[in-house]
């Protein structure tokens, strides 16, 4: 399965690209294609209506959007069942409401959307390509540097926690054993790694985290850097194609949109500079300016550019 | 011995400390990790609590650790 990001600046026209990539290679392959954008446009775009359900459109083409509030209070609201399984004498406490405010708190929005990629990536394996239509720049980059800042706080705390056990431990060496009958006068705290609860959930945080990252900078995972032939896209673009190398994610494939006759000589200069900002290596494609389409009587099943052929990493 | 227990107990403020610290105003990790591990962590906010508590008073906080009693 080969799993592909659209990004870009907001208008560049990576909705519409990320779709019609996903119609040409639904012609052979089984193609999901899932928008994270909290603006949904896919529904527009394939003029259906999607409404948070997974929708067919094809055999071999399914629709998807994420509603993230949805899945930010589905996350909150488990959060809270362990909370109140851990701590059943406050259940007659009123928990939710004290979440609900969790609920604006920076951070768990794209965790959602993390939460949703993951997912999507391990349990749609029946599919040849899923393709995801992002949010804007910063969004996109603060979510997919998300793993790995996550896996930088969770081998620290780590660290502290393992300290906590091991002098947990060196204390219970000290006292001495309990004699028969004998009840200890304070409460036994755990002291081995298999026994501390939070140990425990670092441990699988860090092991789902890892897996993630792994998925994202492995050999089936591209981003796609759709930009247009202007100054404020360039520079946005040169932005995000540094970010991905910091993060070490693979850049599989420019696409300059909306390229004119009259503004041709700008689009080689932006492409160029950005080719080479990516390390050459990165094939540029060009897609001609469909007026059709911008005024929503063409039709993106005819764009006349083949999208498919350098997808196929 | 009683130094090492106020050592645990430290570092298990530090801990809650920066697991919460969102809580508090800190710069803290992610939030959902706060929230993550949040079920778990009745110890340690109970230590941070008390440790706040006691901050007033450095000089008992200093006799007890010290064991005078």
């Amino acid at each position: 399965m080969k799993i592909l990001f659209f990004t870009g600046k907001g208008g560049v026209g990576k909705s519409t690209l990320a779709a019609a990539a996903a119609w040409q290679l639904s012609r052979k392959r089984r193609v999901l294609i899932v928008s994270l954008d909290p603006a949904h446009n896919l529904g527009d775009i394939f003029g259906v209506a999607i409404k948070g359900r997974r929708r067919r459109f094809t055999p071999s083409l399914h629709l998807d959007e994420v509603d993230l509030r949805k899945m930010a209070r589905a996350y909150l609201e488990r959060e809270t069942q362990t909370l109140s399984d851990t701590y059943k004498y406050l259940a007659t406490l009123n928990l939710d409401s004290y979440f609900s405010v969790l609920k604006y708190s920076p951070g768990i929005e794209e965790y959602a959307l993390l939460t949703s990629i993951e997912r999507t990536i391990r349990e749609e394996a029946g599919f040849d390509y899923v393709i995801f239509d992002t949010p804007p720049t910063g969004l996109t980059l603060r979510f997919l540097a998300l793993p790995q800042v996550t896996i930088t706080w969770i081998d620290r705390l780590t660290a502290i926690r393992r300290q906590i056990l091991e002098k947990r431990y060196t204390i219970q060496k000290i006292r001495r054993p309990l004699k028969e009958g004998e009840t200890a006068r304070e409460v036994l705290l755990s002291y081995r790694e298999d026994d501390d609860d939070i140990m425990a959930r670092l441990k699988a945080l860090h092991d789902n985290y890892r897996r993630l990252t792994a998925v994202l900078q492995g050999g089936d995972c591209g981003v796609v850097l759709v930009f247009n032939p202007d100054l404020l896209s360039r520079r946005e673009s040169e932005r995000l194609i540094e970010g991905l190398n910091d993060l070490r994610l693979p850049l599989r494939l420019l696409i300059q949109n909306k390229v004119t006759a009259a503004n041709r000589e700008i689009a080689v200069a932006v492409g160029d500079s950005l080719q080479a900002a990516a390390g050459g290596a990165v094939p540029l494609q060009y897609v001609a300016l469909d007026p059709g389409i911008a005024a929503n009587n063409g039709s993106l099943y005819e764009i006349p550019e083949d999208l498919e052929a350098n997808l196929g990493f | 011995m009683a130094l090492t227990c106020l050592e645990v107990q430290e570092l298990e403020n530090i801990f809650a400390l920066l697991l919460l610290g969102s809580f508090v105003g800190l710069p803290a990790p992610p939030t959902f990790l706060s929230v993550e591990l949040l079920p778990f962590m009745e110890r340690e906010l109970r230590v941070l609590h008390q440790r706040a508590e006691d901050a007033h008073d450095m000089l008992a906080e200093m006799m007890g650790s010290l064991g005078v009693d």
